[in-house]
């Protein structure tokens, strides 16, 4: 790995790093959901500094040049997130139907008491 | 036999031309009604209130299928034992309910009303698409179905509780292959069907038409 791409990635950490700080201090993040974020940036930095463990990893898959092996493993943790948010959202899909009919039927039954 | 406890659901989004008279209908037969309203944008919820009709306002816009489980979810809580679904544009007729209803007496789990048993499919667009669910649907499980994509439809118990807890029926097509896939019993009667009166339908769109019968073919081919 070059030198300017390991610069690249410290930065890039850093940048991250600060990015979520940023967010879950002002309230727009769950902290829940910040760690995963926090460990993408750790992560990023730790191939950074030790870019050997890297280079072992990218020989054991067959990858000649290490960079890719950088973009592959990106590509599947995305992947995984992505996913991840899906399932998610369908969870809350689910949830929204289930409040939204709670609260209709309440409204139902407020309006029936108050008529009586 | 006890006498069921019947349920009419009729989702609305934008029906103010057709609810009030389609509602004066369905009180003839004198079951227990439920409108919908899917946070309709136009009159529909000052006419339900003003004709004293009993309806859930829903706070958001769910789209039909949220509406549905929405209406599913109602059943279960009051103990129905069938629930009819009626369509609130006023294409599905209410007079047909006595037949639908008399198969799910007859222990038919799903009963959908459909406008092919005993006519012929007209040839156009629509019906292409029709053709190919019905064809998809015997390709998975072996059963002949001649209008799959008919909203018209009666549920027994045991449907309306499966329904109101899964997330994954998407539309009519779907769920159809999904309760026959797991041997649920279910039958077609016929039943006529009026051109849509008033509003617009969402096949409108060509690319929601393709959009839908992408979903739904994958969900009948891979999932259900």
């Amino acid at each position: 790995m070059s030198s300017s791409l390991r610069l690249g990635l410290l930065i890039a950490s850093m940048i991250a790093f600060s990015f979520v700080l940023f967010f879950v201090m002002n309230k727009k993040l769950n902290i829940k959901y910040s760690i995963v974020w926090l460990l993408w940036a750790i992560s990023t930095l730790v191939m950074a500094i030790f870019p050997e463990t890297f280079y072992q990893f990218s020989h054991l898959v067959g990858i000649e040049i290490p960079v890719n092996a950088v973009f592959l493993i990106m590509i599947g943790l995305l992947y995984g997130l992505t996913f991840y948010v899906y399932i998610m959202i369908s969870k809350h899909n689910q949830e929204i139907i289930r409040l939204t009919y709670e609260v209709a039927r309440l409204k139902k039954e407020l309006e029936e008491t108050k008529k009586k | 036999m006890l006498k069921m406890k019947v349920l009419v659901i009729i989702p609305a989004y934008n029906e103010q031309d057709s609810i009030v008279s389609l509602i004066r209908e369905v009180k003839e037969y004198g079951y227990d009604y439920l409108v919908i309203n899917d946070c309709s944008t136009d009159r529909t919820d000052d006419l339900l209130n003003q004709n004293r009709i009993t309806h859930l306002s829903l706070p958001i816009n769910l789209g039909i299928a949220g509406v549905t489980q929405v209406g599913f979810m109602y059943a279960c809580d009051h103990d129905y034992d069938c629930v009819i679904c009626i369509d609130g544009d006023g294409q599905h007729l209410p007079r047909y309910m006595i037949d639908l209803l008399k198969e799910v007496e007859n222990g038919n789990d799903y009963v959908v009303g459909s406008r092919f048993v005993n006519e012929k499919k007209p040839l156009n667009m629509r019906m292409l698409g029709s053709r190919l669910l019905c064809f998809l649907i015997r390709l998975k499980t072996g059963h002949k179905v001649s209008d799959p994509t008919s909203g018209m439809r009666a549920l027994g118990k045991k449907v309306i509780q499966e329904f109101s807890r899964s997330m994954n029926f998407y539309a009519e097509p779907d769920a159809l292959c999904h309760l026959i896939h797991k041997g649920y019993k279910v039958k077609e009667v016929q039943v006529e069907m009026k051109e849509r009166e008033t509003g617009v339908s969402y096949f409108h769109n060509p690319l929601k038409s393709v959009y839908f019968m992408l979903s739904v073919s994958l969900s009948i081919i891979f999932i259900q």
